[in-house]
């Protein structure tokens, strides 16, 4: 075992946060809304990106990118508060580096599409059928939040080495 | 009837099969559908409260569309999920609260989609009433949510 995860786990910090029964599932049901915001909001640009709903302006759906940025920000403050809680359990779990990657994955492929699509988003008019593109980045921003939806809820079952 | 529910063969596989397609996968289809019914609904919601404003209202009556899809996926894995421990599950108040509470969004989303989305006319924007049905949707949501949460621990 990597040192650092045994420290962690036995600093009082840890400890004592394991002691507040009500912080797990109070941070599980924060994580859970927002699961909600995030895909509610990023799968509504990546579907419009992959071209559904054509009359929905691109920059619009853009508006609901901080509500999505916000689901983001609530699930990395309560995932890393289940890490402090129990680091052991996320460390060694092959379902949990795959969530890792495929959020990793979700975060590169935005900022390939915000830094060298982004201009493009404003020279296509209304109705008008969406890049290759688009749509590539969209698909795999759309399969990678679900593959972390897949990976954090399988967590309990596979990959525990057990 | 609870107990011979959680009896039957099904229910039995559901619980005690060592296969990852028994329990692990109905759980994580519920989660997933849970994500494109409140996903859907957060759209629908914060459009009718301003977000996105430029959006057509018509053009987002797909979203209800995978709202409903969500919505089956949910019932039939929370039917096969229920089954399995129904007697447990059956005898603890915060499952009907939980029940309580989908239902009651489930009301609220579908005269918000009547109302809101059904119009013939995009120049005609969401009244204050959709204003405060949106804000019903999404705090029913977030309750249903804790619900069903809680049912792990108490």
């Amino acid at each position: 075992m990597p040192g650092w995860i045994g420290w962690l786990e036995s600093t009082r910090l840890s400890a004592g946060m394991r002691d507040i029964t009500w912080l797990w599932p109070a941070c599980e049901s924060l994580h859970f809304m927002g699961l909600c915001l995030l895909i509610g909001g990023a799968g509504f640009l990546d579907l419009r990106l992959m071209g559904f709903m054509p009359k929905v302006p691109i920059t619009s759906a853009k508006a609901f990118m901080p509500w999505a940025i916000a689901g983001f920000a609530i699930n990395l403050t309560t995932g890393s508060l289940f890490f402090i809680m129990a680091p052991a359990m996320y460390a060694f779990s092959a379902a949990w580096w795959a969530k890792v990657f495929f959020i990793v994955l979700a975060g590169l492929n935005a900022m390939f599409f915000e830094t060298t699509q982004g201009a493009r988003v404003l020279s296509l008019g209304p109705g008008e059928d969406t890049p290759v593109a688009f749509k590539i980045v969209g698909a795999v921003s759309l399969t990678s939040w679900f593959a972390v939806l897949y990976f954090g809820r399988m967590l309990p079952y596979i990959g525990t080495g057990n | 009837m609870l107990q011979r529910l959680q009896d039957s063969a099904f229910s039995q596989w559901v619980v005690g099969s060592d296969s990852l397609l028994a329990y692990p996968t109905i759980l994580t289809l519920h989660t997933a559908g849970l994500a494109l019914v409140v996903g859907a609904s957060v759209v629908v919601d914060l459009r009718t409260l301003g977000v996105g404003g430029a959006i057509p209202i018509s053009a987002l009556r797909r979203a209800f569309t995978i709202l409903w899809i969500g919505f089956v996926i949910n019932l039939l894995s929370g039917l096969a999920l229920f089954a399995s421990e129904a007697a447990d599950k059956g005898a603890k108040p915060v499952f009907y609260v939980k029940l309580a509470l989908v239902i009651a969004a489930l009301a609220v989303t579908s005269v918000l989609r009547r109302t809101t989305f059904g119009a013939a006319d995009d120049s005609v924007g969401p009244t204050g009433a959709a204003r405060v049905l949106a804000v019903a949707s999404l705090v029913l949501w977030g309750g249903a949510i804790v619900a069903g949460r809680l049912m792990a621990y108490i």
